[in-house]
């Protein structure tokens, strides 16, 4: 037991040793997989097939990360019925299951560390199953409609193919699209679709695609801001994927014993993307009697009556909050972030924008 | 601890006998036992306070996780029991027995006496960090047992509502409490070898427990600070409640396994660091 002095000092290389080890294995760099080798696709093949992309069905986890730099919301309503868990969506970061085995059979998970969001959608069945509140919800979902996607009962951007149908909504002659090489995502090849603003006022730097080489399908997608060099402000994507059609064992929802079912109601009209889309867009003029937008592109605007009536204690103290801001324009209330801004007037006005406060005070002085 | 008894001949490689001698010590010591004793009461209280109360509402409207459950099914008294002695309880167990492990004997003066017989001081380490590593076992079984058995008695028992909504019949929702307990006891041994290594730098048992018990209230205390969550991956508590993907349908794997990683992390970091002061120190009491 009497090692000499030095020979006993370097036993306490093993937890150094032992630490860089940790630290080299969490750090991810031999894990790390040098970009894929695929044949070069140009940007306009990648849109053509991204758009195209279709498969019989997939399973996996999703993870969703918002860094928006919004200020904690109080409460943030939805209307998706589904409560605090699909609301908490929009802050911090989230864990999703996701099963897909055609349109009429779709199971989303939203995991929380010990409860669980259900959002299932088996034939002319829709379930919501909240854990939490321990209670199921039956919608009816018409047969032989095209059918309300399950999973549009939550907000959007949950999964990567609802973020990048956004995103390539928004494709026009305002927008340049260039692919950066491949990478590794959820352990497949993948292509990289670089879709950028070319209005410089837009808040949005660029916008990153990661496309399944084989199936076409996004993996991820991330929002990347402007203004600050670092990771995105929004990410989106699958940590594991499996393109294989799920079985039937995932989208069989039956109610719990002891648990109260409610029936729930679907938007009077839900068939049809196209009708759905008319029915809101009717829906939002009736309620606002003038909502429209200024601007095009990435930096459109968009002006909506603020909601009437008191705000209740909570969100009144999140206003209290927020910078008062005044010009030409008039006054109001500022909420700025990495990727958007809105503007509350004081003549009851809401300007929302992917863009800098200059632009909403322009449109609100129109 | 007889000297006599290991002299004779060489210890065979996989002689128990040492291990088994700490165990003893472990499990006499009446300390532990009145712990493990506070950790069998949890399920209890638990349980009559819900028998006699029958509370109603669900999660949302507060209450630890699980509990509204209980009155449907006497299962969830152990899962229950579980969430509930996570944070406190059971690691305050296991920093008692991790803290006292070199740190008692160094107190009592008998560490120098364990020194003389011919074991090494790495295999005396070694079976100490065992000693703790069943006592962490022990404890996460007796808090789910004593909650099955009394949730059985005072509860129906039947098919068990997942968090995914889906049932499984009772027999499933047994082995999923098991591996419930057994991930519990895991990520109790991370807390193990931190407590393991505090406790061989000081020969104050006290000290090394409250360390190792304030560094476990800490570890969560930083993972619930808004401002830290770039530092909650680190932590070692924050993989605890992990136990939770194991009751989804199907099971989540991520999670749990990831827990483990980081676990086994800790575990290697605080053993090596363990390690390398009980082999250096000198041991004078």
């Amino acid at each position: 037991m009497t090692a000499p002095t030095r020979l006993r000092k370097l036993r306490w290389g093993v937890p150094i040793a032992a630490t860089a080890a940790v630290a080299v294995v969490a750090s991810g760099v031999l894990t790390a997989e040098a970009d894929p080798p695929l044949p070069p696709k140009t940007a306009g093949q990648l849109l053509v097939d991204v758009q195209g992309a279709s498969v019989k069905g997939l399973s996996g986890t999703v993870v969703q990360d918002s860094d928006l730099g919004l200020p904690d919301l109080p409460y943030a309503g939805t209307g998706g019925g589904g409560g605090a868990g699909l609301a908490s969506l929009l802050t911090g970061s989230h864990t999703l299951r996701v099963w897909y085995a055609g349109e009429d059979k779709q199971r989303v998970a939203l995991l929380d560390s010990l409860g669980e969001t259900d959002v299932v959608r088996n034939g002319t069945d829709a379930w919501l199953w909240s854990s939490e509140s321990n209670s199921a919800t039956r919608f009816r979902v018409p047969a032989g409609g095209a059918g309300a996607k399950a999973a549009d009962e939550l907000p959007a951007g949950v999964t990567p193919q609802q973020a990048a149908e956004t995103a390539l909504r928004a494709l026009d002659p305002t927008t340049s699209v260039s692919t950066d090489g491949t990478r590794q995502v959820a352990g497949r090849d993948a292509y990289e679709l670089v879709l950028a603003p070319k209005d410089t006022r837009s808040l949005v730097g660029q916008v990153r695609l990661a496309v399944d080489a084989e199936t076409s399908v996004p993996l991820r997608v991330q929002v990347f801001p402007k203004a600050t060099g670092d990771g995105p402000a929004f990410s989106v994507g699958f940590t594991s994927v499996s393109f294989e059609v799920p079985g039937d064992e995932h989208f069989a929802f039956s109610p719990p014993p002891g648990v109260t079912v409610t029936e729930g109601t679907l938007p009077a009209d839900p068939p049809g993307k196209a009708d759905r889309a008319k029915a809101e867009r009717a829906k939002a003029e009736r309620a606002a009697g003038a909502a429209r937008t200024v601007g095009s592109g990435w930096t459109t605007v968009a002006i909506l009556p603020a909601p009437t009536g008191e705000p209740d204690g909570a969100a009144a103290a999140f206003l209290e909050q927020l910078p008062r801001v005044s010009g030409s324009w008039g006054s109001g209330r500022l909420l700025t972030s990495a990727l958007m801004s809105a503007l509350l007037t004081d003549d009851g006005r809401l300007l929302v924008g992917a863009v800098g406060p200059d632009l909403l005070y322009a449109a609100a002085g129109r | 601890m007889s000297a006599v008894e290991t002299l004779p001949a060489r210890p065979a490689p996989v002689s128990t006998r040492f291990l088994r001698s700490e165990l003893g010590m472990v499990f006499r010591r009446r300390r532990n036992q009145v712990l493990l004793l506070v950790l069998a009461a949890i399920p209890v209280i638990i349980a009559v306070a819900i028998k006699v109360t029958t509370p109603t509402g669900t999660e949302a409207d507060g209450g630890p996780p699980f509990l509204f459950s209980i009155t449907g099914n006497g299962i969830f008294v152990a899962l229950t029991s579980l969430t509930v002695v996570l944070p406190l309880f059971l690691p305050l167990a296991i920093a008692v027995v991790a803290g006292e492990s070199v740190a008692g004997e160094a107190s009592l003066g008998t560490l120098r006496y364990l020194l003389v017989v011919p074991v090494s001081r790495t295999r005396l380490l070694a079976v100490k960090y065992a000693g703790a590593l069943v006592y962490c076992l022990v404890a996460a079984l007796l808090v789910a047992a004593v909650g099955t058995v009394l949730g059985a008695l005072l509860f129906p028992v039947g098919p068990v509502t997942l968090l995914s909504g889906s049932t499984v019949p009772y027999s499933t929702g047994l082995v999923r409490l098991l591996l419930v307990a057994l991930y519990v006891a895991a990520m109790m041994a991370g807390l193990a070898a931190i407590g393991l290594f505090v406790s061989t730098l000081t020969e104050s048992p006290i000290a090394a427990m409250a360390t190792t018990a304030v560094l476990a209230v800490t570890s969560q205390v930083l993972d619930s600070v808004p401002q830290l969550d770039w530092l909650g991956p680190f932590l070692f508590s924050h993989y605890w409640l992990n136990f939770g993907d194991l009751l989804r349908d199907p099971v989540a794997t991520e999670g749990p396994i990831r827990g483990l990683l980081v676990t086994a992390a800790y575990v290697l970091v605080f053993g090596s660091l363990a390690w390398s002061r009980m082999t250096t120190k000198d041991v004078s009491s």
